[in-house]
């Protein structure tokens, strides 16, 4: 059948949804490898590449680096999250 | 050439987690790494939004978050009813 429903059951996207809501707020971008980048959301686009702004980097809950801009590739995000 | 009426009403893998929307759910990814929420949404890439998180990491060790995105990438089992981790019997 050509017709094709969609799965969510709202027009925009739970996670398009949660990404407008965070941007611009505090995050913590965690990646596959395990680090944890605490800082604030810049951008976001569908490939989950992201851009963050008064970062800190953390391994296994030590503080490691600070960045003021970073850019993260969207491939090695595991998850976003709220603080 | 589709004979539909005949066939089972069959429930479409992404359904049953349509489903499960405002419940509990266990997340499991490969690479051992676990997450049990509630179920805000997810996307086609079974992009995910969890409220009330918990992590659970391949050392044991548990992270409390209020709400994530989940990337789809790893996800490789979804468990509706969210007991985690503990609720199964390891041997």
């Amino acid at each position: 059948m050509s017709t094709e429903t969609t799965t969510t059951s709202t027009e925009i996207s739970a996670p398009s949804r949660f990404l407008n809501e965070i941007t611009a707020t505090s995050v913590i971008v965690k990646l596959y490898s395990g680090e944890e980048y605490h800082g604030i959301l810049e951008s976001i686009d569908g490939y989950m590449n992201v851009t963050m702004e008064d970062t800190k980097e953390y391994v296994h809950g030590k503080l490691i680096k600070t960045y003021n801009d970073v850019f993260i590739r969207g491939n090695n995000v595991l998850y976003i999250s709220n603080v | 050439m589709s004979t539909e009426q005949s066939s089972l009403s069959q429930i479409l893998p992404l359904e049953l987690i349509d489903k499960c929307i405002g419940s509990r759910i266990w997340v499991l990814l490969s690479g051992d790494k676990e997450f049990v929420g509630t179920l805000i949404g997810f996307d086609d890439f079974v992009n995910m939004v969890l409220e009330d998180v918990t992590e659970y990491d391949v050392d044991g060790s548990e992270t409390q978050r209020k709400k994530i995105l989940l990337s789809g990438n790893h996800i490789t089992m979804l468990v509706p009813g969210g007991e985690g981790p503990k609720s199964v019997a390891v041997n």
